[in-house]
């Protein structure tokens, strides 16, 4: 049987390290439906990491985001002391200075000051602690959700008498809008108690139970007439960007400590939270590494098999001249080819599921973590330098996963490869 | 004549003749060990000029691919030596035993043994690439090639689009594409029809005749045995006769 044509001349590349290459390649689509599935495996893993990866980058920005914007702040301004003694004595005198430095540093967006204590509210039916906050109304809703999460009656205006509490303090205190609510608390400088009657002018709900039963809001000229003082206790911070609040090395950190304030990034003011968002990177970390243990062996079960089906073929390769090392480079290649074409898809996989998942958002409503109601969707993030270096990574992992069936092939005796075939 | 050459591994060795392409020296290969110790090879000496067509024949199991696998370098001897151009191959490094299989030594397997995802013409041209022969040459060699063994027209095709006797042209083709000096065949015409087999020996030994290329075949075939110019003949491992023919 021949053909009418002549078959056409070969490339013009006269090198061994083209010929391997050319077998790599080749070699890998022989049993295309086991090179697929293997591209499969490869591929689903990388896109299963980077949206993790994208999943635990979205979900920690959004409890940062719920943490630090719903009330904390991304920093706060404390007399030196007060947080660990939680000493309503121990408040910031000289407002007039801080306020004028707050004002001029550019990394500060908003400042809130406030002065808290623990106080006893009594209505006309039952009696409850909480946390009395004494807040600038207008501040305040430059920097925490307060305004935002008031779901009945309004939010404060500045008029003496207005209260806002939380909706399970409402509720176990039997009271709703307008009716009057009694605040008991003791006096800075000496302890002596003071009282002030309120109406509730408004109910907020922040979707977190300790806020909601355990707060109140009252303007801050009657929280500092009530304790007695004229300074503050706190100042929440807001920032131009959220990465300032880790940045350590900004001169504003530097200026605003000092002998008689602290100032503190929210990092440092819920430890727990940041030791959680820690771990969480860990777990990703974690997952990747046994996704990529899983994808080793099961690189190397496919080379195995792919290596065993063509033992005979390597026999004769080695017996007609081919150097063992250039044998090992053909499994090194194709393991590449294949961890190559497994790279490409896992990316576009991952790039299509998280770009859905940043759009789309997952909805955790009502879900409690440490102490946070995600009560926002997580929205993935997308993150270039994630895709370039998990790509990578999986490149990596091909190429070990190739090493153990390219030394076994390359060290394969020519007589034992090729059995009796010879 | 006996000459004193210089040969690797082993200076100052007596060998017969400056004429021996191959001899093997108290060649042995056991396999297994205590009980199952089987000596697959005992005590071979063979001295083998250059241009002889020789056929190594025995029963099965006598030791006849053992012998062809330790000439070839394909496998190591429990003992002895064997020297091919006066060079003691089992003192070669891999790479070293690697090229020199490479440049000296052509094979031709009983199952044509062609690499699967190459078509006939890679197959053929396959060595000399390695040898990193230019495009110009390759295409010359490769084209008289598939001409002298009736291949034109079939050299883009994959072993699999070829019939077993087209497979063993391509295999004979390989095996002197990079012009070895010698060419170890291990029945070759096994998997053929006789007609394609005959004509296949006929091509190789107007090879042998006419470029002096030494063959070196493990066979059965009576058809090998009619074009021989010597018979090696093998029993459990031992050489019992060494007919050579006028």
């Amino acid at each position: 049987m021949t053909r009418a044509t002549e078959a056409p001349k070969l490339d013009k590349a006269s090198s061994p390290a083209t010929l391997i290459s050319r077998l790599a390649k080749r070699s890998i689509f022989r049993n295309t439906r086991r090179t697929l599935l293997t591209v499969l495996l490869i591929s689903c893993s990388l896109a299963a990491i980077l949206f993790t990866d994208a999943f635990v980058r979205g979900m920690v920005e959004t409890m940062v985001e719920i943490s630090t914007q719903t009330f904390l702040g991304e920093g706060q301004i404390h007399r030196v002391g007060f947080r660990e003694a939680n000493d309503i004595d121990l408040y910031i005198e000289d407002t007039t200075t801080l306020y004028q430095q707050l004002n001029t540093t550019t990394a500060i967006q908003a400042f809130a000051p406030r002065v808290l204590t623990g106080a006893m509210t009594s209505s006309s039916e039952n009696v409850a602690s909480a946390i009395v906050y004494g807040i600038d109304a207008i501040k305040e809703a430059q920097v925490s959700k307060l305004k935002l999460a008031v779901t009945q009656g309004d939010y404060l205006s500045g008029i003496d008498g207005e209260i806002i509490i939380g909706e399970q303090l409402a509720d176990l205190l039997e009271i709703s809008l307008g009716d009057r609510l009694v605040v008991t608390v003791s006096e800075a400088n000496g302890g002596d108690l003071s009282q002030a009657l309120f109406r509730v002018s408004g109910l907020f709900s922040f979707n977190e139970r300790n806020m909601d039963i355990g707060m109140a809001f009252i303007n801050l000229a009657q929280g500092q007439k009530l304790l007695n003082i004229t300074g503050v206790h706190e100042v929440a911070l807001r920032l131009q960007h959220l990465h300032q609040a880790e940045d350590k090395s900004l001169p504003f950190w530097q200026t605003l400590n000092n002998d008689q304030i602290e100032t503190l990034s929210w990092k440092e003011l819920v430890p727990q939270l940041s030791s959680m968002l820690a771990m969480t990177k860990y777990s990703t970390l974690i997952v990747s590494i046994i996704m990529y243990i899983l994808v080793c062996l099961g690189l190397i079960n496919t080379m195995f098999m792919s290596i065993f089906e063509r033992q005979t073929e390597f026999g004769i390769l080695l017996a007609i001249g081919t150097r063992a090392k250039q044998l090992f480079y053909q499994i090194m290649l194709e393991g590449f080819f294949i961890g190559l074409l497994s790279v490409t898809v896992g990316l576009l996989m991952a790039f299509v599921l998280c770009y859905w998942g940043s759009i789309i958002g997952i909805d955790y409503s009502e879900l409690e973590m440490s102490g946070l109601t995600l009560n926002e969707p997580i929205y993935l993030i997308l993150d270039a330098s994630s895709f370039a270096t998990m790509g990578l990574a999986t490149l990596a992992v091909t190429l070990i996963a190739s090493l153990y069936p390219a030394f076994h092939a390359s060290r394969l005796q020519p007589s034992f490869a090729m059995r009796k075939t010879l | 004549m006996i000459t004193q050459v210089d040969i690797v591994g082993a200076p100052n060795k007596v060998i017969a003749s400056q004429n021996t392409i191959i001899e093997t020296t108290h060649l042995c290969r056991e396999f297994g060990q205590g009980d199952t110790l089987v000596k697959a090879l005992t005590d071979a000496n063979i001295i083998i000029e250059r241009g002889e067509f020789t056929a190594i024949i025995g029963p099965s199991g006598s030791g006849k691919s053992t012998l062809l696998q330790l000439i070839g370098g394909l496998d190591n001897p429990s003992s002895g030596d064997v020297f091919l151009d006066n060079k003691n191959i089992n003192h070669m490094t891999g790479t070293e035993l690697s090229d020199f299989r490479r440049d000296h030594i052509g094979f031709i397997f009983q199952a044509y043994n062609l690499i699967p995802v190459l078509s006939a013409r890679e197959n053929i041209e396959y060595i000399m690439l390695l040898q990193g022969v230019p495009a110009a040459e390759r295409n010359k060699r490769v084209d008289r090639l598939m001409h002298a063994v009736g291949l034109e027209g079939l050299g883009d095709r994959r072993p699999a689009e070829l019939s077993g006797g087209q497979q063993q042209r391509v295999a004979v083709a390989r095996a002197m594409v990079s012009k070895p000096s010698i060419i170890l065949a291990d029945e070759p015409t096994a998997n053929l029809d006789s007609k394609t087999g005959a004509d296949l020996l006929d091509m190789m030994k107007e090879l042998n005749e006419k470029q002096n290329m030494t063959f070196v075949f493990s066979t059965h075939d009576p058809k090998i045995m009619e074009r021989a110019k010597r018979i090696i003949r093998l029993v459990d491992g031992c050489i019992v006769d060494d007919e050579r023919r006028s």
